[in-house]
């Protein structure tokens, strides 16, 4: 059930994950009996490559953060297999093993929140908060790891000066780079970004995307990078997932997902974004009605009853994740004899590029 | 306190003339650290018809200022100074001095100006059906009984396309998804038949496909309507895809203005260039570093002499930027920056 075949991959797989299931119970009454389940993730297969940056999107309730968690293991999967490979080179099951021997893991896996200001204790400083994992982890002597918390402020672009200064001394962007800072404290091999920059100002936004891709060239740092915003993906990631109700609808690398979307959704998703140039007011695909919800999604394919190129066969039978071409898998019926519109990469509006101006 | 300057001859060329003009708005907060100039000398046209997009960052004022258009600042936010005259029945209001909350004002408030939010879910009562809470609002506005108020709010559910308008006026806020309830928000809002609509970020807590949905229904709706809508946003490809006018505001003040296509392919001000370099582009190839602006918004206590932006601005001149605050000026068609670099050029 793997997809993907091995042939001709450069890279080794650091993560590896098969037939992800995360269900939550619905309860009610009095004995709070369980009467139905969210499908939250429900069947989802990818890897990410050493190295590289795989994104997943979509939108609310898609199941994009719940598969990373499931990841993390900050919640435990209903089914399925996270397979991990360790800086030892062994692999593990992330989604069974026993917490006893998930905690050195966890060394190697860590995570990037939202929320610069809710993820960053207000009363502690930088230095307590970017040594936290190494002392929880029982690293260095408290000489180490102010010199390693000093490091780290350096790399991300803060001056190991104000490690003694508390987070509200600091703007959004800065928070940020701190909460990067601790999320490599302990040289992780894997970092779950949620959302990264999607609380931060334009302007704070293209210096944390720069730093996360400086971070990546420099350390060799693999992303698994949770967003919601396509044109904030385009600039970070290698490939691509794009989730729908709990499953993965199309996955390829960057370029070609957006060049030449191969499932209905993805189409809609990259027209339904509002493009930086008024001289490019697009036909917008406009989906009707709303996301399906997860505790009762629909019969056949789950997109079917938004879709604009539906048959009958959509409404019956669920499609099956399936490479279309090296690298590209989509779900849909329909995938081979339907010609899907794409982003083009026309030169970006702006005052340095006189070949879009008008004549005068 | 109304001035009535329209006369009958003038009437004629008021299409050309705005619906609401802001002049040298101020709003302070005055706070025990120190005031926050939150507006500071802000100027907008209003059109009928058209939309006006206002962009910036956090802690530019936009909503403040709109805010302040309501007049519905909170303590210990104050109007300071400047003029907002709207022009209705052949007479001009200024807005800024009538009585916040005296009759004159609310019936401007949902009557003439209405405002949509940011969320949908705490700009409802949790304990008040959708519908009561329209059928309030239209018949405060409105000579109606209940039974011709609840048809009229059906007929705005329909309006908004929200499905089964008959039975979702009888639903609470919570029931409603989030792309229903801004649409609720929006019917809300137009029952009253306002010629001005402002949209503070009304998209901002959606997914992309609803805003496209949201998006497309006030297009469609400001058709119908002819009304006139401010636009507050950080998405610039929002405003690009909505608006008419542009005004970039930073830090309280209106740094650039002029039309969409102006704004986004010939920007004057060093900000507005600068900041539609740093947005993530769609269009950009994959894995490309962006342009960055240096530093961030400065906190509003501290807020630098002279130009706002020059500690960020990649044109500073000492000497110059650092001392004096540039003023609003043509550069263009249509087109305004406040900024020493267009100082005695001629458009």
């Amino acid at each position: 059930m793997t997809p993907a075949p091995g042939a001709a991959d450069p890279r080794p797989r650091l993560l590896e994950v098969r037939n992800l299931r995360k269900l939550f119970p619905i309860r009610k009454g009095f004995l709070r009996r369980v009467v139905g389940h969210v499908r939250a993730v429900d069947g989802v297969t990818f890897h990410v490559e050493r190295g590289e940056t795989l994104a997943l999107v979509g939108e609310s309730g898609c199941g994009k953060t719940t598969t990373s968690r499931c990841v993390l293991r900050a919640v435990t999967p209903t089914a399925g297999e996270i397979l991990f490979r360790t800086t030892e080179d062994t692999v593990l099951d992330v989604a069974t093993l026993p917490r006893r021997q998930l905690r050195p893991l966890r060394r190697q896996m860590q995570m990037i929140f939202q929320d610069p200001f809710s993820s960053l204790n207000p009363r502690r400083t930088l230095l307590d908060i970017v040594a936290e994992p190494l002392v929880a982890n029982r690293v260095g002597t408290r000489a180490e790891r102010v010199e390693r918390v000093a490091e780290l402020l350096r790399l991300v672009g803060l001056r190991p000066e104000y490690m003694r200064r508390y987070p509200h001394a600091f703007s959004g962007g800065q928070r940020q780079r701190v909460g990067i800072a601790r999320a490599l404290a302990l040289s992780p091999r894997l970092v779950v970004a949620d959302e990264p920059v999607s609380a931060l100002d334009v302007s704070v936004q293209a210096q944390i995307l720069n730093l996360m891709l400086d971070l990546q060239a420099k350390l060799g740092l693999t992303y698994l990078f949770v967003a919601h915003d396509l044109s904030v993906v385009k600039h970070v990631s290698d490939r691509v997932a794009v989730m729908y109700v709990g499953q993965i609808v199309e996955m390829a690398e960057t370029e070609p997902l957006y060049a030449a979307p191969r499932h209905p959704y993805t189409e809609a998703l990259l027209s339904a974004v509002p493009k930086p140039d008024p001289r490019s007011r697009a036909q917008r695909i406009v989906l009707e009605g709303e996301v399906a919800d997860p505790a009762h999604p629909p019969s056949g394919c789950y997109f079917h009853p938004r879709c604009a190129y539906v048959v009958d066969r959509c409404r019956v039978e669920t499609p099956a994740l399936e490479p279309v071409a090296p690298g590209h898998f989509v779900a849909c019926h329909r995938a081979r004899d339907l010609t899907l519109r794409g982003i083009s990469s026309p030169p970006r509006p702006g005052s340095l590029d006189t070949s879009h101006r008008r004549d005068p | 306190m109304t001035r009535p300057i329209l006369t009958a001859s003038s009437a004629a060329v008021a299409n050309d003339r705005p619906l609401l003009e802001v002049r040298d708005l101020r709003t302070y907060f005055f706070q025990d650290e120190g005031t926050v100039r939150a507006v500071d000398g802000a100027g907008l046209s209003v059109y009928a018809g058209k939309t006006l997009g206002i962009v910036g960052e956090s802690g530019c004022g936009k909503s403040v200022t709109a805010r302040s258009i309501l007049r519905i600042v909170e303590r210990p936010g104050r109007l300071v100074s400047g003029e907002i005259l709207l022009r209705r029945n052949g007479t001009v209001t200024d807005l800024a001095r009538l009585d916040a909350g005296g009759r004159e004002m609310r019936q401007v408030r949902g009557g003439d100006i209405a405002l949509i939010f940011q969320e949908p879910m705490t700009s409802f009562s949790p304990v008040h059906t959708v519908g009561s809470q329209m059928i309030e609002t239209i018949r405060l506005h409105q000579r109606l009984d209940k039974t011709a108020a609840r048809e009229k709010a059906i007929e705005m559910f329909r309006l908004v396309g929200i499905p089964r308008p008959e039975r979702r006026v009888d639903e609470y806020a919570f029931q409603l998804s989030g792309g229903l309830r801004q649409r609720a928000m929006i019917a809300l809002a137009l029952s009253c038949a306002p010629r001005i609509l402002i949209a503070d970020e009304p998209t901002t807590a959606l997914d992309v496909t609803t805003q496209a949905q949201i998006l497309e229904l006030l297009v469609r709706l400001q058709r119908r309507e002819g009304m006139a809508i401010i636009l507050i946003t950080h998405n610039l490809g929002v405003v690009a895809e909505m608006c008419d006018e542009v005004a970039v505001m930073y830090l309280g003040r209106v740094v650039e203005q002029g039309s969409v296509d102006a704004i986004f392919h010939e920007p004057r001000h060093p900000y507005t260039r600068a900041l539609l370099r740093s947005i993530p582009s769609i269009h950009a190839p994959v894995r490309t570093r962006l342009p960055t602006i240096a530093g961030s918004v400065p906190h509003p206590y501290n807020r630098p002499p002279g130009c706002p932006f020059h500690p960020r601005c990649p044109d500073f001149m000492p000497g110059r930027c650092d001392q004096a605050e540039p003023a609003l000026l043509p550069v263009g068609r249509g087109q305004h920056a406040a900024c020493f670099l267009y100082e005695g050029v001629r458009p």
